[in-house]
């Protein structure tokens, strides 16, 4: 322990004699561990926030399909539907999608049949009233008590706003205009009897993929989402959207190691006639190499804590500015962000397997060139 | 205990507390489940308010698999969406409404 202390002590002395170099390597480690962190932690949140709301989806979604793309879909056919086994409920849904051009971005109204109440009013209980998300009632000055009006068929219709979603809500309902079902079908322009798709709740989700088939047989056309499959879909979306992200972020990796072997195996005549000295009055090549090892050590130590924090910082106290723009898009409606850290241990050790341990694997052999250094020769100034 | 050790040890425990800062501050943001969180679950979207630029906007169950570029389960992203740079936004006013407050 003596020991490890006293080699650890000279390997201080070491990084403090070469400040300049040592500063070089924990700040550029810092910041290459900060931005594949920052990758990894903002796709954990945001996949961590699209599971916790998947407990309301449908466990089918049933739609049509005319000439290969979405239509609308008759409500009788959910009598029929509810009369096969297993299906619990059957509910058409009315939703569809307006541009709004003061907003310069789409809306999506949807219908809703169940009444609930918000932090600011409640949902829409009775035609003529609707509640907005956070983003359309800031951008365009909505407050409960308000009207609305929204061009339909060269009509304005208003509508009264009821309730306002607050932003704790606002990453599934910054871009909604929740209507009653008849309302958002006089809103979206669609015709009675009519529905966007229909949403099915199964006794237990087993029997989806014979449903499926079965509903395939008995509707035309019909195109059956399973809930499992649209889960899976956006898993993988995040999860390619960080990939990318962290394969843009390989060169700044490679540039790294690159400056850190460039660093770390020129030795300059300095170190050479140190560790010459070392080796005369003693030091064994361990001891030159454990020191050397030390001195990595610690500034992996320093540089991989320090880049995680930031990470961290940028992520979640500053919202990521710029890296959320390239992994989400450039979609108008963006909600105010407030993530909640959902850290994966695997994605930790997967950021130490790609940054930290590369930087401590490339310093063993400038480390153990060092302690194989010859002592008369590096006192003598030879190669 | 030496003076560089010491500082070594002083640098380690800034290390530990700016990683506690964290933490603590990870433990306190907590996932919501207010009044408005439960609504907005309960209206059955599938999806977060991150993509309402793409073809399908909202709903990925609006991807049109007869399509000649369809959009595939797991594919890269094809659509400007994924862009750091959008359209001109002329493009997208085509079409569009004007809606009015009062």
């Amino acid at each position: 322990m003596k020991r490890q202390l006293a080699l650890i002590d000279f390997a201080l002395g070491g990084l403090r004699r070469r400040l300049g170099k040592s500063l070089a390597l924990t700040l550029g480690l810092a910041f290459v561990v900060a931005l594949f962190g920052a990758a990894l932690l903002l796709t954990d949140a945001l996949r961590a926030e699209y599971a916790r709301g998947t407990g309301g989806m449908p466990d089918l979604t049933v739609q049509r399909l005319v000439a290969g793309r979405p239509a609308l879909i008759d409500v009788a056919v959910a009598d029929e539907l509810a009369a096969l086994p297993a299906v619990r409920r059957v509910e058409p849904r009315v939703w569809g999608y307006y541009f709004f051009v003061a907003l310069e971005a789409n809306v999506t109204v949807v219908g809703a049949t169940e009444a609930r109440t918000l932090a600011d009013g409640r949902l829409p209980a009775a035609d003529g009233e609707v509640a907005v998300g956070a983003s359309i009632a800031d951008l365009l000055g909505l407050r409960v008590g308000d009207e609305i009006g929204i061009p339909v068929e060269g009509e304005v219709r208003f509508s009264d706003v009821v309730g306002v979603f607050g932003e704790d809500a606002a990453i599934r309902t910054a871009d909604l205009i929740v209507a009653t079902p008849p309302h958002a079908r006089r809103l979206l322009g669609m015709p009675e009897g009519s529905a966007t798709d229909l949403a099915i709740d199964l006794t237990t989700q087993d029997e989806a993929g014979v449903l499926t088939e079965r509903i395939g047989a008995l509707v035309p056309g019909a195109r059956v989402l399973d809930a499992r499959l649209l889960e899976r879909t956006y898993e993988l979306t995040f999860d390619t959207r960080g990939g990318l992200l962290a394969l843009l972020l390989l060169p700044a990796l490679a540039a790294f190691l690159l400056l850190a072997w460039e660093r770390l195996t020129g030795l300059g005549p300095g170190e050479r006639r140190e560790i010459g000295v070392l080796k005369a009055v003693g030091w064994g090549t361990a001891d030159v190499l454990a020191a050397r090892m030390w001195e990595s050590a610690i500034v992996a130590t320093f540089g991989a804590t320090l880049g995680a924090v930031l990470a961290y910082a940028y992520v979640f106290w500053l919202d990521a500015p710029g890296l959320l723009d390239a992994l989400l898009g450039w979609s108008a409606l963006r909600p105010p962000m407030r993530l909640v850290p959902a850290f994966d241990p695997v994605q930790g050790f997967a950021l130490v397997a790609a940054v930290v341990i590369p930087f401590v694997a490339i310093s063993v052999v400038p480390a153990w060139r060092a302690a194989m250094i010859d002592p008369d020769q590096a006192l003598r100034g030879g190669e | 205990m030496t003076p560089r050790l010491r500082a070594l040890a002083g640098g380690l425990v800034l290390l530990a507390a700016l990683v506690a800062v964290a933490l603590v501050d990870a433990g306190r943001r907590r996932p919501r489940s207010g009044p408005d969180h439960e609504a907005a679950v309960s209206l059955g979207l599938p999806d977060l308010v991150l993509s309402s630029a793409e073809r399908w906007l909202r709903h990925p169950s609006q991807a049109e698999p007869g399509a000649a570029v369809s959009d595939l389960p797991g594919a890269p992203d094809v659509d400007p969406a994924g862009a750091l740079i959008g359209p001109p936004r002329a493009v997208l006013r085509v079409g569009g409404v004007e809606p009015r407050r009062r």
